[in-house]
């Protein structure tokens, strides 16, 4: 492994986005983010900035309101590039699949790389859910997702 | 003699080289030390050098054509300031060096185009505003007290600077805690994890300008500290550790205080700053020290 | 050619040009006859600084003139108050002519044995006024075409315009070789007269109350020289001022100082004169390219420089340093509140004024250089900023700098080089850092408390000068991806011509700043007090410090070479900005917000409307500047 892909696993920064989410989810990454859990031990920060983000933890179900803002930030990212779907809503649109404005999963809307269900997540299982998404970063530089 | 003069300036070379590395280092150190103020484990030491790697294998998005080119006079004109700093050069001169640097970062963050940098640019000329005047009057200080502006002049000097400029020493903390971007002064732009206007004046940087960007801060950082070690230029030992100290106590400072406003702080930099050192300058005079 | 037909060229040449060009009002004859006496100007300044300088008398018949001229100029100002029904003109016109009647006719006190002393000081100035003056008044060519079409006006009245330019050009030369007090009070006055017929010139109702109150306050300066002249003849039997200046100091000597002091005071808008100046924004623009930052209003700086060697030590000196601080200090952060172009440019101004009024009264040899090197190098950036905001403002149509954001995309060339003006006035690579630097030197030998307390003042507005240029120079280049209404741009040769002129001399001066200094300020220093300065190819040595401009500008050429390298290999593709993810496709300032409606995003300008206000901070200040000058006076008695 090259000094650029040790990088690229050591250093992880988030963004993170409510797509329509009840927060029950995005209360729980806030909680990977303190000490108890404390993902800043594996280089994640929560960065808030998509030109300087890698992962895209995205929460809530995809509808035609948020797909064009969803998007939109998935392209101001730049390359390589994570997206994780987190939560049941994220993954599959959940109980909400059915609902007139839904799209369903986020995958309606950008490629997503790792699924991570429940309602709501449990922060050991995000981490789980970063663990695998480094195992698809490990070997594969730069990771092409889209086209 | 020649082979002394030789090796001197061998020595400053090497630590221009070495300052990107010091400041990435003292950085981890920081998120560390941090981390175990909060009660957590927090990342490696090494962690900023993985960041700046990272963030230099991205896929390069700017944000108009510029801005290559003032990121990179961001990075050499601070690099100047380092050069002119390790080769005892005039204190005012330099300062000014590090203004018009800081003026490159300010014009590629208003030329972003976006809300976030320019309010987080505005904010950096506040910054700014608040910790110039400060080293402009240490600079005036090390004037009066050694009859000249250069920094040589505090090496031919019989007594340690923090002796006889100790207000100037105080002041210098409020610069460092402006710097490194710690609370309560970090409105224009937040040290790690924290975000105030996204990332206020490094919102549209991204991939390798973020990176530039990110070790220029680090070379920054190291130039202040250098300068503060010239407090007491007798002892490396005891200069670097009131540099460190000073260090320290900014990332104490930064774990108890929340950010407050632009106009705080102003108001305290100049408040306490000029009235502290002019009080100083004031009171040498009267002891007949000048 | 020998320096008095040099000296009487200087004089002349401009007074003949201004009469030929208030007759004939054809544009090709007056861009030939332009041309013809700037060339003649600039060269016949050259060759006077060659010369070196020289001291004579021109023939009796000119004092005669002078004379005439003077009454016939007061009687003129008492007329202009009475048509203006200002009390105040016709007060202080009469406060000027009576005296001078009993001065010239019942004392006869007026004859001088040498009434041209023409030194290094003179021939700097007379170099300043030359060169800028001459490429301002090219500039004001298309000018005031573009001015008369953008007002519709009927009959172009230019010529009236150019005649008094060309004057002032003139007066100005007259005054600074003049040794006879009389003969600069008569070319102060004309330089007077000059600036109140340019600022009501447009004849708004708007313009001629700003120019009665630039007559009145020029006025006053007329008066406190009136004042001198008296002093000095029943102090030391004449008028000469290089007499005045070596005679013993004594209370009414210092007097004399004071009351010169208090005029120059009123031709550089210090504290509490600022009032015209910040009016006379109201002419167009050369007009304020020329008289209120470049050329007229150093005539007080001048001044100053001329006595300060006479003042040395006294407590009168540090008086008038604290005005030009206190000015300096005032104006520097009304100016953080000021949104339109030329008012922001007319505070600054002012303040850089003060500053140098501060330095030369300081009176040591590091002051006195620093008042020089700034003198020189804010003229010319002065100059070029005003004349860039003229030609923005013709094409845009508004002064206001909000209105002006990213014009880099809308007026590119014009817009490029107002940055590098900006960026000349308070960033070391340019010659008006290098004055400040040396400015906050000053403590350096025998440090008084109120010499700490008058450098922390000055820290203090030169942060606030740095803030407000700043801003200024950012909001140039926000938008980057924003096409905007691209103006024609279109700059005529003149514009071409003054504008790449001046920035190219600017860039030029400051690049050889070490020569600037050996061969133009150390020769006026030198006449006075002990050298400062050794300079060698790429470091400025001073008594306290070294300063170094080359070496920046080579970082400079790093930069442009690294970042075109790092721009091709790296490269990058451009995207929108950050907007919460709302961009709208194709419109970079743009997102949507409730039910998908676009909006564009604006930010406005810091200007810190509540905490500064013009309003409440200019009154305040114009009364202590009132008793800082009424102190002035006070203070000689000590």
């Amino acid at each position: 492994m090259t000094i650029m892909d040790t990088s690229r696993l050591k250093s992880l920064w988030v963004l993170h986005y409510d797509c329509g989410s009840c927060n029950g989810c995005d209360i729980e990454i806030l909680a990977a983010l303190t000490p108890k859990f404390d993902v800043e031990r594996f280089g994640i920060v929560n960065i808030g900035d998509p030109k300087q983000a890698d992962v895209l933890l995205v929460t809530g179900p995809a509808n035609n309101r948020n797909k064009d803002v969803l998007k939109n930030l998935y392209d101001q990212m730049p390359q390589p590039k994570l997206v994780m779907a987190i939560g049941t809503c994220a993954c599959t649109g959940g109980i909400f699949h059915n609902c007139p404005n839904i799209l369903g999963g986020i995958d309606k809307v950008i490629p997503v790389d790792v699924y991570i269900p429940g309602c709501a997540v449990r922060p050991e299982q995000i981490i789980d859910g970063v663990v695998l998404a480094l195992e698809k970063l490990k070997g594969n530089a730069p990771v092409e997702e889209d086209e | 003699m020649m082979i002394t003069i030789n090796l001197e300036r061998t020595i400053q070379i090497l630590f221009i080289i070495f300052a990107p590395i010091l400041g990435g280092i003292l950085a981890g150190l920081d998120r560390k030390i941090t981390a175990r103020m909060q009660g957590r484990v927090g990342p490696p030491l090494l962690q900023p050098f993985y960041d700046v790697i990272k963030l230099w294998g991205k896929e390069p998005f700017i944000a108009s054509p510029l801005q290559p080119m003032l990121v990179i006079g961001y990075l050499v004109f601070i690099l100047t300031g380092l050069v002119l700093l390790a080769f005892r050069g005039d204190m005012l001169h330099i300062i000014f060096t590090l203004t018009l640097a800081d003026i490159f970062l300010i014009v590629a963050a208003y030329n972003s185009g976006s809300p976030y940098s320019n309010l987080g640019a505005r904010r950096e000329l506040l910054a700014m505003l608040s910790y110039e005047p400060l080293m402009v009057l240490t600079a005036m200080g090390i004037q009066i007290v050694t009859g000249s502006f250069l920094l040589e002049g505090i090496f031919s000097y019989n007594l340690p600077l923090l002796v006889v400029l100790p207000a100037a020493f105080i002041a210098q903390q409020f610069v460092l805690i402006i710097d490194m971007k710690k609370s309560p002064y970090d409105v224009s732009g937040s040290s790690h994890a924290h975000q105030e206007l996204v990332r206020g004046v490094y919102t549209e940087f991204s991939g390798y300008t973020m990176a530039i960007v990110e070790i220029t801060h680090w070379i920054k950082t190291v130039f202040i500290l250098r300068l503060m070690s010239y407090f007491w230029v007798n002892n490396l030992a005891i200069g670097v550790g009131l540099a460190l100290s000073l260090w320290f106590v900014a990332i104490l400072i930064d774990n108890i205080y929340p950010r407050l406003t632009w106009k705080h702080m102003l108001r305290t930099t100049w408040l306490t700053g000029f009235i502290l050192i002019l009080a100083n300058l004031v009171g040498l005079v009267v002891l007949g020290v000048i | 050619m020998n320096p008095e037909t040099l000296v009487a060229i200087n004089v002349g040449l401009p007074v003949v040009s201004a009469l030929v060009l208030l007759v004939l009002n054809d544009k090709r004859l007056r861009t030939a006859i332009v041309s013809l006496s700037s060339l003649i100007l600039v060269s016949s300044s050259f060759l006077l600084y060659q010369a070196g300088g020289v001291v004579f008398s021109p023939g009796h018949i000119f004092e005669q003139v002078v004379v005439i001229l003077d009454f016939a100029l007061l009687l003129y100002f008492l007329y202009a108050g009475l048509k203006a029904k200002s009390p105040q003109v016709v007060l202080l016109g009469l406060a000027q002519i009576i005296p001078a009647a009993y001065f010239e006719f019942v004392v006869k006190g007026t004859h001088v044995e040498n009434i041209m002393v023409v030194d290094s000081l003179s021939i700097l100035l007379t170099l300043i006024i030359n060169i800028i003056g001459s490429v301002v008044v090219i500039y004001a060519l298309t000018y005031m075409d573009e001015h008369e079409h953008h007002i519709q006006l009927e009959k172009s009245n230019q010529n009236r315009f150019f005649f008094f330019m060309i004057m002032l050009l003139a007066a100005m030369n007259g005054l600074v070789y003049s040794n006879s007090l009389y003969w600069i009070y008569f070319f102060w006055e004309i330089t007077t007269l000059c600036c109140y017929e340019l600022i009501r010139h447009d004849m708004t109702e708007e313009a001629i109350q700003n120019s009665v109150l630039a007559l009145w306050m020029g006025l006053v300066g007329g008066v406190a020289l009136i004042g001198t002249m008296f002093v000095s003849y029943y102090t030391i039997g004449n008028i000469s001022l290089s007499e005045l200046l070596v005679a013993a100091p004594g209370h009414y000597v210092l007097l004399a100082f004071a009351l010169m002091a208090i005029a120059a005071f009123t031709k550089s808008a210090q504290l509490p004169f600022q009032g015209w100046l910040l009016g006379a924004m109201v002419a167009p623009t050369p007009v304020s390219a020329l008289l209120h930052s470049s050329t007229m209003v150093n005539i007080g700086v001048y001044t100053i420089l001329r006595i300060a060697p006479a003042i040395h030590g006294t407590y009168l000196t540090y008086g008038i340093a604290f005005v030009g601080i206190f000015s300096f200090l005032i104006t520097s952060i009304i100016a953080l509140s000021q949104k339109l172009s030329k008012k922001i440019l007319a505070y600054s101004t002012i303040g850089n004024l003060g500053l140098m009024i501060f330095c030369a009264a300081m009176n040591t040899s590091l002051s006195y250089s620093a008042a020089i090197i700034l003198l020189v190098f804010h003229a010319m950036s002065k100059g070029l900023l005003f004349m860039c905001a003229g030609i923005i403002e013709n094409r845009l149509h508004t002064r206001a700098i909000e209105d002006w954001a990213g014009l880099i995309t809308r007026l590119p060339i014009t817009a490029k080089v107002m940055m590098v003006g900006i960026v000349s006035m308070f960033l070391p690579l340019f010659g008006v850092l290098l004055g400040k630097w040396a400015a906050i030197g000053i403590t350096s030998t025998a440090p008084s408390i109120l010499g700490m307390v008058m450098v922390a003042m000055m820290v203090i507005g030169s942060s606030a000068t740095t803030l407000f240029w700043a801003k200024w120079l950012g909001s140039f280049v926000i938008t980057p991806l924003v096409k905007g209404t691209a103006k024609n741009e279109e700059l005529s040769a003149g514009y071409k011509l003054s504008l790449f002129g001046i920035l190219g001399l600017n860039v030029l001066t400051s690049l050889g700043s070490g020569y600037v200094i050996k061969a133009i300020v150390t020769p006026i220093v030198e006449m006075n007090y002990q050298l400062a300065w050794n300079i060698d190819i790429l470091t400025l040595h001073s008594q306290v410090g070294d300063f170094m401009i080359l070496p920046l500008w080579g970082a400079l050429a790093a930069i442009v070479i690294l970042g075109n390298l790092v721009s091709k290999s790296k490269g990058g593709e451009i995207k929108p900005p950050y907007l919460s993810g709302e961009n709208v496709e194709g419109n970079p300032i743009g997102f949507r917000t409730t039910a998908d409606s676009v909006v564009e995003y604006n930010v406005a300008g810091m200007f810190f409307d509540s905490e500064i206000t013009e309003g409440r901070w200019m009154p305040l200040s114009t009364i202590a500047g009132v008793l800082l000058n009424l102190a002035l006076l006070a203070l000689v008695m000590l």
